[in-house]
């Protein structure tokens, strides 16, 4: 920087000394002007030792080249405005009027206005060398020459604080302009330039010294800078300042300093200092998505006023951002709004996000079914990819829906739509792993084993392992086609693959396996590692609070004395059954399992009237509780032929929920029997016979 | 890292030198070999940056064998911080090939070795659980950058506190369900250093990022989706394709700011603007496919901003006339001849 000047300072006096030689020269731009007259050379000679006119001249030797270079640099002739800018002294020039300048304008504020008209402000020497400099910096940059145009421009700040240290005085606003064009150009030099700390300082410079800058310029600059925090990945370091408020927000990293920037422009936007730009919302989105933060996003989008983004728009980006921060209902009502058929009812994004969060519940799926269908109708025939996932939704939907449904038929009817959708989306993309994933399971949940098991493993091939619930997946459908020790080798391969603290789901199925297997203490001893397990993972997440949350199939501490409970009481140990369910219960107070299995303790031990009214409140308490409602039925079943009928009902209602539970079709067969429809229980028994062979040791609706 | 025991050990940038030159076998181009800054030369050196990214995708590469990851590995952990940025100047390709690979399982412990020892300097940098945070300003506290009215004895407002990348555990293996963190987390270092990293690294990343997302970007053109190979076509001779992976989150998020680095970072190139706007592209697609909210967010912002344009600085303007013109002219041929 100070050698740069160095070097304007030599360059000046050495040009004027030679003047007369150089000046006859014909060189072509001075051919096609004129020839260059004696006399004049002689005045700018002058004009450049002196720093005024006597003679009643105008213009100085500095004050020419600065007026000269700015036409020139007005029609465009960038290289040639530079050539005449080349020549001013800056350093000297800004020596020459700071006295004058800092003299006027503090102390006599009044009189300084008066003195220089509006009608003159160009003329006013000092400006209208910074102006110069300012354009010879901007012509460098034009020209690719970032470094310079850098130290170029900072000369002008640097100059403008030394003038005025005393605080920005009212300074005239041609100066002011320029003041405000170098804020802003130097830290775009820099950043050309490659010089990134530099940009970093000047754009903390440009914002945090007091330019006195118009709000548009300021906005302008704050944009670029959170831009440049944001996308440039430079070696940050924190702002230094002077003093802090107390309770000042003072950024930590650049993708606050990011943020904080965004924030203050939006906020800027809302009360009017500047133009609407919809890059600073993205920007926003970006930052935050990054940060797993959308209901902050949501906040910032909401408080955008109406007019600027169409209603659609910003209620299906509101639903994104709700549906990230797992607020499936507001997001959803969000998406009818926006769908709604007088809004814009064909939107893909929001009816595939509509469809998704329909998907996971069974009371919305035909909700679903009609939005997947709309995006597989509207999505343009090229746009293959869209297509398919509609389909892919669709069937997940066209699955859920079927598991509602009261009648055989309609459920039949709906099992094979929803294979015939995830074909169709398959055909169309047969890369997308959860698609594979998807289609096993529905597969498996229809008991075609052996098509599920090809899915399953197309889905391992797929993800190289990688993803837990594949490998379970696997393990479930041989455990549902009595391969149990397959199914425990595919279980190890994924422990092998698997982290200690990832591994809870896959130790609960090798627990169940075990005890499929009938070797209990294998079973006890698995289920002792998931309570090791999860112990760990409760000290890991004190230490890192919210890091394990929501780690795919992880398992609860009540999960296990529950399956120990079961487990036990399988065994006959009642005491060690009840110590777990005592466990359990000071786990989770009212739940329809630990009921069940002090149903079944009962039961077990020929306490009849206990065991059915602990089976009665395990299914009051959870409506669709399939295995209370089975364990009532057999209860009733067996108490004489004028419970027959309500036993029936309980055994119905238990397969209208579970169509492939083998014991409800199993007493449902003897209660046929014993009412003398002898072809229903052979019916019931066969169901019954069949299902035993392709029954998981877990559901299959335990992986998604 | 392999048994065999190493030529020489690496402690300097002229030591990673020349144990290059004897593993590409043809030496090294003599800019290079006789560069004053040998770190900096294996950085931005053009045509070594070919050779070793060649050797990289090469097949058989990655091995346990692999004397190039060998390399990688000791030059990494010589310590010293220039000669390990110009191995991280290699981690596209290598997360690339590695990524696109280990689908298929096979055995890639040169890689892996590789891979985990960038990932135990990430880990170390970071401190032991210490998750990347980021507090989300609340514009009801002042900041430098703007005052806000704060009633006196009033407490300054909660703030928000995100976690931009959670804990990095210690790995001695690539688990296969741990592999995305591993190599998301790699990414997130070399995202830290990527200001420093040579355009045709960057390149190399939206490369593959492309082939990672799997989908068909519509910059391309044709109707017809390009489709990654089916396996049996990849194993097939010729030119190895690269393959959709795996993007969990844990993955998508690193790729994703890498991506947005030289979409709209300060860096002029239009090439890579343009590679950069295809593969966030392909992201969103692939966003899309599972419709995981956040992922579409992110990149759909990224496409979006791809195709906005970018405030321009305004043009000086020059209001009002020049009075003096008559003298100026007079003045003009004087002043434009002295400077020729």
């Amino acid at each position: 920087m100070a050698q740069d000047l160095d070097d304007g300072g030599e360059v000046a006096p050495a040009e004027a000394a030679p003047m007369a030689e150089v000046a006859a020269d014909p060189s072509p731009p001075a051919a096609v002007v004129a020839p260059a007259p004696t006399p004049e050379g002689e005045l700018v000679k002058a004009g450049g030792t002196e720093s005024s006119n006597p003679e009643g001249l105008s213009l100085n030797y500095e004050e020419a080249r600065a007026l000269l270079g700015r036409l020139e640099f007005q029609k465009g002739n960038v290289e040639v405005a530079l050539r005449v800018f080349d020549g001013i002294d800056l350093q000297a020039a800004i020596q020459q009027f700071q006295p004058s300048l800092s003299d006027k304008t503090p102390s006599k504020k009044g009189r300084t206005k008066s003195e220089l008209p509006s009608s003159v402000p160009q003329n006013n020497p000092a400006s209208l060398v910074l102006e110069a400099i300012y354009l010879k910096s901007l012509s460098l940059q034009k020209l690719g020459k970032s470094t310079e145009a850098a130290n170029q421009c900072k000369s002008v700040l640097d100059s403008v604080e030394s003038m005025f240290q005393n605080g920005t005085p009212d300074i005239e606003q041609k100066l002011q302009e320029t003041v405000n064009k170098s804020v802003e150009l130097l830290p775009e030099a820099w950043k050309h330039a490659g010089s990134y700390q530099e940009a970093l300082v000047a754009y903390r410079r440009a914002l945090l010294s007091p330019w006195n800058l118009d709000d548009e310029c300021q906005t302008r600059i704050q944009k670029r800078f959170a831009a440049f925090l944001l996308y440039g990945s430079i070696d940050w370091s924190p702002p230094s300042l002077a003093q802090q408020a107390e309770g000042s927000f003072v950024p930590k990293t650049n993708v606050e300093e990011a943020i904080l920037l965004l924030m203050i422009v939006q906020r800027n936007w809302h009360q009017g200092k500047t133009h609407w730009d919809p890059s600073v919302m993205e920007h926003l989105t970006y930052a935050l998505s990054l940060c797993g933060e959308p209901l902050v996003l949501a906040k910032q989008i909401e408080e955008v006023l109406p007019g600027l983004y169409a209603r659609t728009e910003r209620w299906c980006t509101l639903a994104l951002c709700y549906s990230a921060a797992g607020q499936k209902d507001t997001a959803l009502n969000f998406l009818r709004k926006s769908l709604n058929k007088l809004e814009n009812p064909n939107d893909i994004l929001a009816l595939l996000l509509a469809a998704k969060i329909c998907s996971k519940e069974c009371h919305l799926a035909s909700e679903g079914v009609e939005y997947a269908k709309r995006v597989t109708a509207h999505a343009e025939s090229s746009n293959s990819h869209m297509k398919s996932v509609g389909l892919h939704l669709l069937g997940s939907c066209l699955g859920k829906k079927s598991k509602i449904v009261s009648s055989d038929y309609q459920r039949s009817l709906l099992q094979t739509e929803t294979l015939k959708s995830l074909t169709e989306s398959i055909s169309l993309n047969r890369y997308n792993t959860e698609l594979i994933f998807d289609m096993g399971v529905e597969y498996a949940e229809q008991r075609n084993m052996n098509a599920a098991l090809r899915c399953a493993k197309e889905f391992i091939e797929a993800t190289g392992g990688s993803v837990s619930k594949g490998w379970r997946l696997l393990a479930l459908i041989l455990s549902a086609q009595q391969r149990f020790s397959e199914a425990e080798v595919a279980i190890d391969a994924a422990l092998d693959e698997t982290g200690k603290l990832d591994q809870g789901s896959l130790l609960r199925v090798k627990a169940k396996l075990k005890v499929a297997q009938s070797s209990p203490m294998e079973a006890v001893e698995a289920y002792r590692a998931l309570l090791a397990l999860v112990q760990a993972q409760k000290n890991s997440s004190v230490s890192c609070k919210n890091a394990t949350e929501g780690v795919d199939g992880s398992v609860t501490e009540f999960e296990i004395w529950q399956g120990l409970a079961n487990l036990y009481s399988s065994l006959s140990y009642w005491r060690d059954a009840e110590i777990c369910l005592q466990k359990a219960r000071a786990l989770k107070s009212y739940s329809a399992a630990t009921l069940h299995a002090e149903g079944y303790m009962h039961q077990a031990q020929d306490q009849t009237k206990d065991a059915l009214a602990a089976y009665v409140n395990a299914f009051s308490t959870e409506l669709e509780h399939v295995p209370s409602k089975v364990a009532i039925g057999a209860l009733l079943s067996k108490q004489g032929a004028r419970f027959l009928p309500a036993a029936r009902c309980f055994l119905s209602d238990a397969l209208r929920v579970e169509p492939t539970n083998r014991m409800a079709w199993l007493y449902l067969g003897k209660v046929h029997r014993s009412d003398g429809r002898i072809t229903d229980a052979a019916d019931c028994f066969q169901a019954a016979v069949m299902l035993e062979e392709s029954d998981p040791v877990e559901s299959f609706s335990s992986l998604s | 890292m392999p048994n065999d025991a190493p030529p020489q050990p690496i402690h300097s940038a002229k030591d990673a030198l020349a144990a290059l030159a004897d593993i590409l076998g043809g030496g090294l181009p003599g800019s290079v070999a006789a560069a004053d800054d040998p770190a900096a030369a294996l950085l931005n050196d053009p045509d070594v940056a070919s050779a070793v990214t060649r050797r990289l995708r090469g097949s058989g590469s990655g091995a346990g064998s692999d004397s190039l990851c060998r390399w990688l590995y000791d030059a990494f952990r010589a310590n010293v911080p220039e000669l390990q940025l110009a191995v991280l100047r290699f981690v596209p390709t290598l997360a690339g090939v590695y990524m696109c690979r280990a689908v298929t399982r096979k055995a890639l412990a040169g890689f892996e070795a590789v891979l985990l020892a960038l990932y135990a300097h990430a880990a170390a940098q970071r401190g032991a659980g210490e998750a990347e945070t980021v507090s989300l300003p609340n514009l009801a506290n002042p900041s430098p950058y703007h005052d806000a009215k704060v009633p006196p004895k009033a407490k300054p407002a909660e703030l928000d506190v995100a976690v931009l990348s959670p804990p990095l555990e210690p790995h001695g293996t690539v688990r296969a369900t741990r592999r995305a963190r591993i190599v998301g987390a790699v990414l997130e270092l070399y995202h830290c250093k990527i200001a420093h990293m040579p355009l045709s690294s960057k390149m190399d990343f939206c490369e593959f990022c492309v082939a990672w997302a799997g989908t068909h970007s519509k910059l391309d053109g044709t109707d017809k989706p390009r489709l990654p190979p089916s396996p049996d076509a990849a194993a097939g001779g010729g030119v190895e394709k690269w393959r959709r992976v795996p993007l969990p989150w844990e993955l998508f998020l690193p790729s994703v700011r890498i991506v947005a680095h030289c979409l709209l970072g300060p860096s002029p190139s239009d090439e890579l603007k343009e590679q950069a706007a295809r593969a966030a592209e392909c992201l969103y697609w692939r966003a899309t496919e599972t419709m995981e909210a956040r992922a579409v967010l992110a990149s759909r912002s990224l496409v979006r901003l791809s195709q906005m344009v970018e405030e321009p600085i305004p043009e000086p303007s020059f209001s009002g006339a020049i009075e003096n013109m008559a003298e100026l002219e007079a003045m003009r041929a004087n002043i434009l001849s002295t400077k020729n």
